[in-house]
């Protein structure tokens, strides 16, 4: 097996199976990291914790809910400006955010009453809302809060209202991947099959693992309606409470974020026979590829490939003008979990940019399996690293730009290394045929940024020409590129809108607007 | 023969770990049954024999046979070459690899979980 090992992690033996390198030759059968495994003591790790994982990146991109969270106040950290999952109902679901507050005499004579108390007064508070979901965090679950029950009390008390509750405490799993886990098997359980959306289409779909991050489902959701698809729910970004009800009357379940929702999807596959298919709606390949799977399933491929066609047309020479730019760009692509699969072969192919490193922070073997499946020869693989690794591996592979999150994302600023926000992005959607040119324009926005230039300066003892301005993004860029060939191209920059997705909301879909259906 | 043969496996079989996600299901038995209901249509497509595909799941397996087949047909020549038994032939190596990469030869613990 080729095994990395850190430095800074000899002292932490057990470290070195979580990290590998992908040699020539290798393959899965060689060359696989451990993978969702308890974080070992003494390494400072990046996970979230199992009800990070439940709430903030599951529950909580449902739109129209109130999202309560029994615990202290803190763990209520990740809402307004954390997160990027928005919705076309002015974004309900991050801007208020609910919790019990629980505080040490709680914790002593329990805090059942407390928490129906907080329930009614929220309900009240916002009289619009009827639907709620209810977070056990580590606190409510150690003291044994029966949140079921008291959801139940209230049920009864309040007929129209209709609560969800979510028992996945912090302690639940190794990272927040156990939380996905546990927030999936209780949807299926408690709400599936608990409502009927109306059916308006013959072909229906459940949009699953996508969480409209900076508009991500928006824009695909567009291209399904175009073909005449109804996205009976989309679980969950901008989904509604009572569509995630009506899961079990779609007739094929399309998977983008396995990591986070096979889960669901599985049990919808063994419970009700709707089958699975994943879809990658990243890169102009894999979405074209995509939606011309979705499209055969139902018999719609000429309409996929008359929206492919005219994206494609539209989008490919402002992509072109970034992808010239960004070759042989070295990337760590360290995200999360699924885009390490996600992006870790179409970057490479479509922009040329090199990556140097992958890794996941809660991801299991399989995600690994997939990046290592998918990224080229000599790829630092890593799983649930810890800061100092992190920071050795950029001193020694010395890449240009990391795809992470924000909070590793900010010790590679201070390594004077670019980075973009994996997670919540910077300039997105990422997703579509034009958010592939967002996202290469802010690869490219953040390679060439000016400032990069003047943060290696010390003005205290480096000479700074006084005579001369600082080289613009392009001056830096264009003297790697054929020049004569880029002008005889078609290629431009990106003329998009500032904001490309609320103009999608008010949208007439014809196809969808017929007066009678089959199914 | 044997050794362009397998060559040509494992043009093949670079493909489908790069492009694919189907044969990544999470649990073994589930790959089995994803590897063999994919690749077996995809070699019905490609032998121009009739593939089933009336129930659901089963129409899953063949939209993702027919990319897999419109990719092959398109991108190796030699392909159009092989007669029906020499398709089979290598379809069948062909699946032969890919249990091998995702089920018996992978060292993902998680394959063997009873449960979801």
């Amino acid at each position: 097996m080729p095994y990395h090992s850190f430095k800074c992690s000899e002292c932490i033996p057990e470290r070195k199976k979580h990290a590998v390198v992908k040699g020539e030759g290798e393959d899965l059968t060689s060359c696989l990291p451990e993978g969702y495994l308890n974080t070992i003591p003494g390494t400072i790790s990046e996970r979230g914790c199992a009800f990070c994982g439940a709430k903030h990146v599951i529950g909580t991109p449902m739109k129209d809910v109130i999202h309560l969270c029994h615990g202290p106040v803190g763990c209520t950290y990740d809402t307004w400006q954390t997160k990027r999952y928005i919705s076309d109902n002015d974004n309900y679901q991050f801007k208020y955010t609910f919790a019990t507050d629980m505080k040490e005499k709680d914790i002593v004579f329990g805090a059942e009453k407390l928490l129906k108390k907080n329930i009614i007064e929220a309900f009240k508070a916002f009289p619009e809302i009827k639907r709620m979901t209810v977070y056990q965090t580590c606190a409510s679950a150690l003291i044994g809060d029966d949140i079921d029950a008291i959801a139940k009390e209230v049920m009864e008390e309040i007929p129209d209202v209709d609560i969800f509750v979510c028992n996945s405490p912090g302690f639940a799993g190794p990272s927040q991947s156990g939380g996905h886990h546990l927030i999936n098997i209780a949807w299926i359980n408690q709400k599936v099959g608990t409502f009927e959306p109306k059916i308006t289409s013959d072909y229906v779909i459940n949009y699953v693992g996508e969480y409209n991050i900076q508009g991500d489902q928006e824009v695909m959701v567009d291209y399904f309606k175009r073909m005449g698809i109804q996205v009976l729910s989309t679980f969950t970004g901008n989904g509604s409470y009572d569509d995630l009800r009506g899961m079990h009357l779609a007739q094929l379940n399309v998977l983008e974020c396995a990591r986070s929702a096979e889960y669901i999807c599985n049990e919808l596959r063994v419970r009700y026979g709707t089958p699975r298919m994943d879809i990658d709606g990243f890169g102009f390949k894999p979405l074209s590829e995509s939606l011309l799977k979705v499209g055969l399933f139902f018999g719609l491929e000429k309409e996929a490939q008359k929206i492919i066609d005219e994206e494609i047309a539209r989008w490919k020479p402002e992509f072109d003008w970034y992808a010239r730019r960004l070759k042989g760009v070295k990337v760590c692509l360290w995200p999360g979990g699924s885009k390490l699969w996600h992006w870790a072969h179409v970057i490479h192919e479509e922009m040329g940019v090199d990556v140097v490193s992958l890794y996941t922070k809660f991801g299991h073997q399989g995600d690994m399996e997939k990046g290592i499946a998918r990224c080229e020869e000599g790829a630092l693989a890593i799983d649930d690293p810890n800061e100092l690794e992190s920071i050795e591996a950029m001193k020694e592979l010395n890449p240009d730009v990391i795809f992470t999150g924000v909070r590793p994302g900010e010790v590679a600023k201070k390594l004077r290394v670019q980075y973009l926000n994996a997670h919540a992005y910077h300039n997105g959607p990422y997703k579509g045929f034009e958010g592939w040119v967002r996202f290469a324009r802010d690869i490219y926005n953040a390679v060439y940024s000016p400032i990069h230039q003047l943060s290696g300066l010390d003005i205290s003892k480096d000479e700074i020409d006084t005579d001369k301005g600082f080289m613009t993004r392009q001056m830096i860029s264009d003297v790697k590129i054929d020049k004569e060939a880029a002008a005889a191209s078609d290629e431009r920059q990106y003329t998009g809108d500032y904001d490309c997705v609320t103009k999608l909301r008010g949208k007439k879909y014809p196809k969808l607007e017929k007066e009678s259906f089959s199914v | 023969m044997e050794d362009m043969m397998q060559d040509q496996i494992n043009q093949l079989v670079d493909y489908i770990m790069k492009w694919c996600l189907w044969q990544f299901n999470s649990r073994a038995w589930d790959r089995k049954d994803q590897n063999e209901g994919i690749l077996t249509k995809t070699m019905q497509i490609l032998c121009e024999e009739p593939v089933e595909r009336d129930t659901p799941a089963e129409r899953c397996y063949w939209v993702e046979a027919v990319l897999l087949a419109r990719y092959f047909k398109r991108n190796y020549p030699w392909l159009s070459k092989m007669d029906n038994n020499e398709i089979k032939l290598l379809m069948q190596g062909l699946k032969e690899k890919i249990d091998y990469l995702t089920i018996t030869g992978s060292l993902n613990k998680e394959l063997t979980n009873p449960t979801y």
